[in-house]
């Protein structure tokens, strides 16, 4: 695999959940590249967590193909691409089980056969990482649920996968545990040169972190783009039944006041409409003179 | 009807709507009592052929036997591969290392067989076509308390989603490099921490949310409860529950006599 290839390769696959009625993929084609932060977003039953559950092999395609750094995904267990794709699932409390946060964030890189020294290293940077360094011998289960979603990154973090992929990470959490998690996503994403795939409903989040959105609907991709683009597409919105960011909508309905309909956050709409006051007043000051 | 979690399949069958729950309950002890009665493998293949036609005039799905048949099977070939070494009469049909099977103790291992599955798939029959509410009621009517009685069909109910819980566990453990198909049985044991952990910790969570709940419904504030469900045992019950008598009586006079049976001195 050379720098300019794929991390991840999605051609035309097709998947149907034994005995269910309608295929949960239809006829997808996904393309990652090293280092990309993205979201999957749509309804519920869109195909999103099955999408990503074909990253690292916990489903295989029926048709089409998945390769993960250039390998098929058909041809390696999941406990090897588990080295490169790190999952987070969304539940914590569906994968914690040890007696320490350290013992927890160790499972991982030791399970991938690491050496001590390293799974010690890893585990130190990964606690560190997420803000539970302090807490490393500490019982799990007596974490709050923003913590132990943090753990739960962490144990993925700890394993040095290239690609991250974080199930709902921001179910259940309050606003001070949405912003630790995204901001700890982005910083891994940024300054580590990791790819992140977000599955996600917070519509807010997205626009406010992720950079590329996949927009999903009844198992096939309708709009993929950098999010400014996708969150505006209000075609593909709608077949999705996603709503975009209330300040994008706020923005459409201005958009004839000469008001960029594209914006994404509330500073980027104060200052859209500061930008117009100003334009209108320089105008009214140039017809008065 | 909700379904809920469990095996039950809502069909306008007459089994399903005709039958009170606590006459399929008769039914099936009935065909435990008869499975009990005879050790003949004709007489129970022919109780068990008997026990799907039921199943499938309930139109159940023919592929939901399935499981019931493997297991039937398994029982089978267990029953044939132990019986032999305690029942010696009859012709010899092979010899194995100095081990004589005979006509009658392979028969009576598959008559053994077939009584473990005729009871299971009799019981899988019962709950196919019982709901698990008209199933609880049909107890408390019977007598069970009613919180026995809740915790029964809250159990029932729990099964599947417990068990989807283990399937989200182990690929959450899956994608942490966790492999629990290699290595000898004692590792593989020792590895299964890693989903037998999360599954308690899932389970009591559960339970706990669920308490929660039905406190704040109300669960346990009168001893008895109105039912939304409405049972009662009609003309045709009667009917049947008295057919069931007969073959119970019918079946004991039988072994009595000594008819249906391969092997006298054995149950």
């Amino acid at each position: 695999m050379s720098a300019g290839d794929p991390l991840i390769e999605v051609e035309a696959v097709s998947y149907a959940y034994p005995e269910a009625a309608e295929p949960a993929l239809r006829d997808v084609s996904l393309r990652v590249m090293p280092g990309e932060f993205l979201a999957l977003v749509g309804q519920n039953g869109a195909g999103k967590t099955t999408l990503a559950k074909h990253f690292n092999g916990l489903i295989l395609p029926a048709r089409g193909s998945v390769r993960v750094a250039g390998q098929d995904t058909r041809a390696v267990a999941t406990r090897r691409l588990a080295g490169i794709v790190g999952y987070c699932y969304q539940n914590p409390d569906h994968q914690i089980f040890s007696r320490t946060l350290r013992r927890e964030v160790a499972f991982g890189p030791t399970n991938l056969g690491l050496p001590a020294d390293q799974v010690a290293r890893n585990v130190e940077e990964a606690l560190r990482l997420v803000g539970l360094l302090e807490k490393a011998d500490d019982y799990p289960f007596l974490l709050g649920r923003g913590e132990r979603q943090r753990l739960a990154v962490a144990s993925i973090l700890a394993m040095g996968s290239r690609i991250l992929v974080v199930d709902e990470p921001t179910t259940g959490l309050d606003l001070q545990g949405v912003r630790g998690i995204m901001t700890l996503l982005e910083r891994w994403n940024r300054e580590l040169g990791r790819t992140i795939v977000v599955i996600t409903h917070d519509i807010n989040v997205v626009a406010q972190y992720v950079p590329r959105t996949v927009v999903m609907a009844e198992g096939r991709v309708v709009a993929d783009g950098p999010t400014r683009q996708a969150l505006t597409d209000w075609a593909a919105l709608e077949m999705a039944d996603v709503k975009p960011p209330q300040v994008t909508r706020v923005a459409r309905r201005l958009a004839r006041y000469g008001i960029p309909p594209d914006v994404m956050t509330v500073d980027e709409l104060a200052a859209a409409i500061r930008a117009r006051l100003q334009s209108v007043s320089v105008s009214a000051r140039r017809e008065e003179a | 009807m909700p379904v809920g979690y469990s095996i039950y399949q809502d069909r306008p069958s007459p089994v399903h709507t005709r039958l009170d729950p606590r006459t399929k309950l008769a039914c099936m002890v009935t065909v435990f009592a008869l499975a009990l009665a005879f050790n003949h493998p004709l007489v129970l293949g022919a109780l068990m052929a008997a026990v799907l036609v039921v199943g499938i005039w309930s139109q159940l799905a023919i592929r939901s036997f399935a499981p019931f048949l493997a297991s039937a099977a398994w029982f089978i070939v267990l029953g044939i591969l132990i019986w032999p070494f305690y029942i010696q009469q009859g012709a010899t049909v092979l010899h194995v290392g100095g081990v004589r099977f005979t006509s009658s103790g392979v028969l009576f291992g598959l008559a053994m067989g077939l009584r473990v599955g005729l009871m299971v798939t009799a019981a899988g029959v019962w709950m196919m076509t019982t709901s698990p509410q008209k199933m609880t009621l049909g107890l408390m009517r019977m007598g069970l308390p009613y919180k026995a009685g809740m915790a029964m069909s809250t159990a029932i109910r729990f099964v599947p989603l417990i068990n989807g819980e283990r399937l989200t566990i182990m690929e959450a453990q899956r994608a942490r490099g966790l492999d629990l198909t290699r290595g000898n049985p004692l590792s593989r044991a020792v590895r299964y921490v890693a989903v037998i952990g999360p599954m308690l910790v899932r389970a009591l969570d559960i339970a706990q949310a669920l308490a929660i709940a039905m406190d704040a419904r109300a669960f346990g504030v009168r001893n008895a409860r109105t039912s939304i469900i409405e049972i009662g045992i009609g003309p045709v019950d009667r009917l049947v529950l008295a057919g069931c008598a007969v073959a119970v009586a019918v079946a004991l006079a039988l072994r009595f006599l000594g008819i249906g049976l391969i092997a006298r001195n054995y149950l």
